[in-house]
């Protein structure tokens, strides 16, 4: 199941938790300002514990977090999304994680923070500093697929193929976690994927084939 | 000529012969698909790329008034146009605006002032467009037609002389396509007298005349590129506003501009599957006979006419007539979605039927036998009901009776579409002398699969393996392709493939004649190797052969050949359903489809379509409905959070079954037909289970708890 990750970082109002909806709320008008907590890059422990005396943050802020294994850096607004910092902002854009809905319900933009799946479309890329982000151009070595990505490309767990990342992403991380999964835990799993074209039947029997074939 | 000659002997030969055609084959695009390295026209970053957002009203329809200073103030905001001066439909797009990020263009996007003058009303749905007073939606009215078909007095009179009669109002739903990519383009202008876009579209040779308008620009210096599209199902042959806008925007800045949909855009103003609302009165008679089918239709599509509904679809009925009228709302026009009309037209007729023998006490499955013509369908139903598990059904006559925790109920549906392609497709072969080969036409892949038949095709005519032949698609500078739409694409491609595959190897086959010592007839490609067909275990292998080619290669040219494709496709599909008879919830267990589709070029990707389209169906039968308030003026469920669509814990069991019946040996197109059959099926299934007929779609647990309680209550089976 996918959740936003943890708060590291509270604005100074100390609201429990800083999804995008209430920044973008608390942000009020339309310009360009931005609230966040500089604390969010100064602490890189994922889950430290709240600070009182957080900063409010505007402006462009630099970001780093370790992009598929490779430290990386972007700036961006603070009220930038992870997925417009992967998709638009890094020098190299990372246009595998797709856009389709904006707003948590699709699937299309998941990508693993610290190895669990979140949401990047919901999930602001300040909320990645210090952390590990994995999207799905970091899976394959070169020309070597994952098994995963091989099994999607055998069983044809694709057709227009633009939720094809994100089901990648969520059965990669299912299967990370429990190699012998079953099909309806690969379902639980991709539960928070859509596909319009309906490829799910494909792409559960490549997941099953994985699960089955205990290679990764 | 010879090649005339050589040409008229040409055809796809057995299916059994294939090595290559007929084989299950990876999709070509799968690699990249997987890893994220496929670029779609919504991933294209350039140089300079700004980013475009289109505005629209949130709420009504009239003339606006639009304020783009406000907009035009903020950081990073590069410019800005007003699209419009009227909103003619819920959510049309008004205004566009430019910025650096995607960021700062959303914040324009919200800045901008859109005063729209709301004092001559609406009219939302149907109900109001008819209601005194109505605002009006066309200058002639809200209402076209009736138009009518058949005879109403023969239909009175069968109907007089009918055991059972059926009258009832059916409803359904507008649909939306929800393809995952949006609609838009990237315009890459830079000044200067060409461009390039890369647009979401199933026509790629139709963008470049539309977007040379807007950029004012020669159509021949506008190229247009479709690597990969992310779905399109009949709402993509145009450029749409997204895409005039990007053009414009372009034109204006000098600089590449990206403009796509937002989400909410998508579900107002990118087309849907029109709606219907289906007044029937139809008879049967004791022995088993459709004898009259009688029924109003009224096509909701919007600003737009809406698809005709085939009434009573592929049955035949002693007595019809039809009488068709458009009932025009404030909304967008319908678009071809996927099989345009039929769904609708299924669903209530499968309907119908049902009603009809549960009304008559007939078996379900002997009166479709009935009342269809003999022959493919009768194979097919059987075909499904043996593998849906009907012949051990204990509801073949009469439905359940809605008692118990569970029920589980099996519903048939059938499909007819046409499937052939047309003139149009030009296809470009080429084999080099280090032994690759290119496959190249500019038609795009919609996910259907068209890539990898672009290679199959050349594949198997040049006795190689798919992976040899290296396709190049999606781009108005390659040989023409044709658009996407009524499964005519498998159709149109698949022929001009093998011509120009066929014309390489002829060419080659001479060249290499004298190498080998024979004649050219004899000269044979299989396996990888090149030889002479009386010594098979001598000869060459393809890349030695190739190596004595000219520098330049060599290469042959095709054209679409009425002869190499085929036309006329039927369908019929079973499903099994679990009604929870306390929550009113229904569980989908199983769907099975049997598709005729003359020879099936590549049975994975085929299976994807059909599993693809039951799942399509059973979006419809289920969960799928546009919500408008017509006292408000919006869209309650423009966005993907409140329209439902099938997810993983919805799938059935899915059987999708390639008419082995069909001897036909040259390909159909397969995109349309299994997307009919599903709701009239599922409802069907429904019915069958518990005893309730929801006679509107989708089948939700309210609809079906009212019914269960009117049941209960001993009122008639609602
Ligand atoms: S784009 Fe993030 S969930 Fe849809
Ligand atoms: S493959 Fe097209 S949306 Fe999933």
């Amino acid at each position: 199941m996918k959740r936003p990750p943890r708060p590291q970082a509270r604005t100074s109002e100390a609201s429990p938790t800083l999804s995008r909806r209430t920044f973008l709320k608390g942000a009020g008008g339309v310009a360009a300002s931005g609230v966040l907590a500089r604390e969010a890059l100064a602490n890189a422990e994922p889950s430290g514990p709240p600070r009182a005396d957080a900063e409010v943050l505007e402006g462009p802020v630099e970001v780093e977090f370790a992009l598929n294994g490779v430290a990386t850096k972007v700036t961006v607004e603070p009220r930038t999304t992870l997925l417009n910092a992967l998709r638009v902002h890094l020098e190299t854009p990372h246009t595998g994680a797709k856009e389709v809905c904006d707003r948590g319900t699709c699937g299309a933009c998941t990508v693993l923070l610290d190895d669990e799946p979140i949401y990047a479309c919901m999930t602001l890329a300040v909320r990645a500093h210090g952390r590990s982000v994995r999207t799905v151009e970091g899976l394959a070595s070169g020309d070597e697929l994952t098994a995963v990505q091989r099994e999607m490309v055998a069983s044809d767990g694709m057709m227009c193929g633009f939720c094809t990342p994100g089901f990648v992403m969520s059965m990669t991380a299912c299967l990370e976690k429990n190699p012998d999964a079953t099909e309806q835990e690969l379902r639980e799993a991709c539960r928070g994927n859509l596909c319009r074209c309906g490829t799910y039947p494909h792409v559960f029997e490549a997941g099953m084939r994985v699960a089955r074939g205990g290679a990764r | 000529m010879s090649t005339t000659r050589r040409d008229e002997e040409l055809s796809w030969g057995p299916r059994e012969a294939h090595t290559v055609l007929h084989h299950d084959t990876p999709r070509r695009s799968g690699p990249d698909k997987v890893r994220g390295a496929a670029l779609y026209s919504h991933d294209r970053r350039l140089p300079g790329l700004c980013y475009g957002v289109l505005v629209h009203a949130r709420a009504g329809v009239g003339p606006v008034e639009v304020d783009l200073a406000p907009a035009l103030a903020l950081p990073g905001v590069l410019t800005g146009l007003q699209l419009r001066e009227e909103v003619s439909f819920l959510g049309q797009a008004v205004a566009a605006v430019a910025a650096e990020t995607p960021e700062q263009a959303a914040d324009a996007a919200r800045a901008v002032v859109v005063a729209l003058d709301e004092s001559g009303g609406w009219s939302l749905t149907p109900e109001a467009a008819l209601a005194a007073g109505a605002a009006q939606v066309t200058r002639r009215g809200n209402v076209s037609g009736p138009d009518e078909d058949g005879d109403a007095e023969a239909v009175a009179k069968a109907l007089e002389r009918a055991d059972f009669v059926v009258e009832a109002e059916y409803r359904v739903p507008v649909q939306h396509h929800m393809c995952l990519e949006p609609h838009g383009v990237v315009c890459d202008y830079r000044g200067g007298d060409t461009a390039t876009v890369y647009a979401s579209t199933q026509v790629a040779f139709g963008i470049p005349g539309s977007a040379a308008e807007a950029l004012g620009l020669d159509a021949s210096k506008v190229r247009c590129i479709v690597h990969h599209m992310g779905g399109g199902f009949g709402s993509k042959f145009s450029m749409d506003t997204p895409g005039r806008a990007a053009c414009l925007l372009a034109k204006a800045l000098g600089r590449p501009v990206h403009v796509f949909n937002d989400r909410a855009q998508e579900f107002l103003s990118a087309g849907n599957r029109s709606g219907s609302i289906q007044r029937v009165r139809a008879g049967a008679t004791k022995d088993g006979k459709l004898s009259a089918y009688a029924v109003e239709i009224d096509r909701l599509g919007g600003v737009g006419r809406g698809a005709g509904n085939p009434a009573p679809y592929a049955y035949r009925a002693g007595a019809t007539h039809v009488a068709t009228r458009s009932i025009r709302t404030h909304t967008d026009s319908s678009r071809a979605m996927r099989a345009p009309g039929h769904p609708q037209g299924s669903y209530v007729t499968e309907s119908v039927v049902d009603e009809l023998c549960y009304g008559l006490g007939l078996d379900l499955l002997e009166f479709r036998k009935q009342n269809l013509p003999e022959g493919t369908w009768h194979r097919q139903l059987e075909r499904v009901a043996r593998e849906i598990g009907w012949y051990e059904h204990p509801h073949r006559t009469a439905p359940g009776r809605g008692d118990g925790w569970t029920a589980e109920g099996i519903g048939f549906g059938v499909s007819m579409w046409g499937g052939g392609g047309h003139d149009g497709a030009e296809c470009a072969v080429r084999i080099a002398k280090d032994g690759s080969v290119t496959s190249s036409m500019g038609v795009q892949d919609l996910g259907t699969g068209v890539r990898t038949l672009v290679a199959m095709i050349a594949a198997e005519e040049l006795g190689l393996r798919a992976q040899d032949v290296e396709p190049r698609i999606g781009d108005t500078d390659l040989p023409p392709g044709v658009g996407s739409g009524g499964s005519v694409t498998t159709g149109s491609i698949s022929p001009a493939v093998k011509v120009a595959a066929h014309e390489a190897r002829l060419a080659f086959a001479a060249h290499v004649a004298p190498v080998l010592g024979c004649p050219a007839e004899r000269v044979t490609f299989a396996g990888g190797k090149v030889f002479d067909a009386q010594t098979p275990d001598r000869g060459l292998t393809w890349r030695d052969a190739c190596a004595t080619l000219p520098g330049e290669g060599l290469s042959g040219y095709g054209k679409w050949r009425a002869d190499l494709q085929g036309s006329g496709v039927h369908g019929a599909q079973a499903a099994r359903v679990r009604v929870d008879l306390m929550t009113g919830h229904v569980q989908v267990l199983k769907m099975v489809c049997c598709q005729d589709s003359g020879l099936v070029l590549n049975p994975l990707t085929w299976r994807s379509q059909v599993n693809g389209a039951m799942i399509q169906g059973l979006g419809q039968a289920l969960l799928e409905e546009r919500v408008l308030d017509q006292d408000l003026g919006i869209a309650l469920n423009a966005q993907l959070q409140d329209y439902k669509i099938p997810g993983c814990l919805e799938i059935p069991e899915l059987v999708a079954l390639i008419d082995e019946g069909d001897t036909r040996e040259v390909p159909i197109g397969v995109g349309e037909p299994p997307v009919i059959p599903g709701p009239g099926a599922i409802a069907n299934a429904v019915h069958n289970a518990c005893g309730v007929r929801v006679r509107s779609l989708p089948i939700t647990p309210d609809k079906l708890l009212d019914g269960l309680a009117a049941l209960r209550a001993g009122g008639a089976t609602r």
